[in-house]
């Protein structure tokens, strides 16, 4: 769900921008230090944000009948760091606005804010919780996957409701009204991208172990006696 | 064919050999004006201008155009409707000025979409991003965009192709087996792309990379009779629309 070009008015595109900003420039320094460091790396962050863009084009079946399309922020913060996806969203959320006339330009900074910076930190850090609390990475991954959804969501009908406060109930009924209306697609969607999130980590587990590992999303396999993997 | 309707369009736009800055100040301005300009007369002639152009002169199929609009269209009426609610003491209604609200809403949305869709249906995000360079993006920053561009044609290949083998084994016969395709689908894309990414590394690498991924940018000269036209186009616009108003 992003903000259509034109839809907010000037001030708050604005204001968005700014507030978004300070966060996309912190992903940039960190992705221009990594490549700085590691030349190769450029090629495995443009393979991150393809990945991205890619899994908004995978639909998964919708409890309204028709199909969604997940937002991919929570796999990607979960496995390459939010500062990096606060980068990485940004740039695929202008592809989007190119390429698919989804979201739009002015808009770019409150969608930025929403999908790229905080979807993808509140989806690390509940998926950081859960493992704290003891939890497997499966469940971990659902929570933070589902609630970097989720959080998407809540903050754009936000930015919504700030922009067009309700004459009579203020800000709170022009939330619960942008809320609302979204849960009917947002909630189901959260729900199936949590489960989305849950089949991908396990067949990565299955069949990508050592990419898991160097991002440190698994532990390294304890060594068996012989010195192969246990 | 990249497979992206709207990238396909840009490339084969009779505008694809004119100056990318030229394009974005066109559409950029565009952009602005139906951002500040009121919905009545503004927008409408804003998206009328947007419209005929790409039509017309940049020559973009209008199936193309119709279609990318679809998908902003539904956020837009959703959204214009929910605004123009009030949540009252008595339950819900209509603000006093729905119709005017909404329809200024949509007036504003639209036509800044189309305006987006001109500069997206003529110009190739590949002449787009060595603008981001001189705009003073990192270079780093701009080598990773480039390589989500060129990448995302190549998985979203990945992704029809096993879609496809997917769908003809019943994979997506039953919601429970949908599901559990996607998860497949989602995880094979993305080893695949770090696959790709490491045998990219690999040969670039052989090629002695040691920094940037240098290319030679393609350079379209700026056209001024075209930036004249379009300060003109853009003028006409703000002082018929203050005229009216």
């Amino acid at each position: 769900m992003h903000i259509a070009e034109g839809f907010l008015p000037v001030g708050h595109a604005v204001g968005w921008t700014v507030v978004a900003a300070p966060f996309v420039v912190h992903g940039a320094r960190a992705v221009v230090k990594e490549v700085r460091e590691n030349p190769e790396s450029t090629l495995l962050l443009g393979a991150a944000g393809a990945f991205t863009f890619v899994l908004s084009a995978i639909k998964l079946p919708s409890v309204t009948g028709s199909s969604s399309h997940p937002t991919g922020t929570g796999p990607g913060a979960i496995l390459f760091r939010p500062p990096v996806m606060a980068l990485l969203g940004t740039v695929v959320l202008l592809f989007q606005a190119l390429l698919l006339a989804h979201g739009g330009l002015t808009t770019l900074g409150a969608n930025a804010f929403a999908f790229a910076v905080v979807g993808p930190w509140v989806g690390y850090g509940a998926c950081r919780l859960v493992r704290a609390l003891g939890a497997g990475l499966l469940p971990a991954v659902f929570a933070g996957v589902a609630l970097a959804d989720l959080a998407t969501y809540v903050t754009t009908s936000f930015q919504l409701a700030l922009a067009f406060p309700d004459a009579e109930s203020g800000l709170a009924g022009a939330l619960l009204k942008f809320l609302g209306v979204f849960a009917v697609t947002q909630i189901p969607l959260a729900v199936g991208e949590g489960l989305l999130g849950i089949l991908l980590f396990r067949a990565l587990t299955a069949n990508a172990r050592p990419e898991l590992e160097r991002l440190g999303v698994l532990r390294p396999a304890p060594l068996a006696p012989d010195g192969g993997p246990a | 064919m990249t497979g992206l309707a709207v990238d396909d369009a840009a490339w084969a736009s009779a505008w694809r050999r004119r100056a990318p800055a030229d394009k974005l100040l066109l559409c950029g301005g565009l952009v602005v004006t139906a951002l500040v300009l009121p919905a009545w007369p503004g927008c409408a002639l804003v998206g009328a201008v947007a419209v005929g152009l790409a039509l017309g002169p940049a020559r973009v199929p209008a199936r193309t155009f119709g279609r990318a609009v679809r998908w902003p269209l539904a956020f837009v009426a959703v959204g214009a409707v929910t605004a123009v609610v009030e949540v009252g003491t008595g339950g819900l209604g209509w603000a006093p000025d729905a119709a005017a609200r909404a329809g200024s809403l949509v007036g504003h949305a639209l036509a800044g979409g189309a305006a987006v869709l001109l500069l997206a249906t003529t110009t190739p995000l590949a002449d787009l991003l060595p603008a981001l360079q001189r705009a003073r993006v990192p270079a780093a920053v701009v080598e990773v965009a480039s390589v989500v561009y060129r990448l995302l044609f190549v998985l979203l290949d990945s992704l029809r192709t096993i879609r496809e083998a997917q769908a003809a084994r019943m994979g997506y016969s039953s919601v429970r087996r949908s599901y559990r395709s996607s998860g497949t689908l989602a995880a094979a894309v993305l080893v695949r792309s770090w696959d790709r990414a490491r045998r990219m590394q690999e040969g670039l690498a052989g090629r002695g990379l040691e920094s940037g991924l240098r290319v030679l940018p393609e350079t379209l000269p700026s056209s001024a009779a075209f930036l004249a036209a379009a300060g003109a186009v853009i003028g006409c616009i703000v002082a018929t629309s203050l005229v009216i108003a």
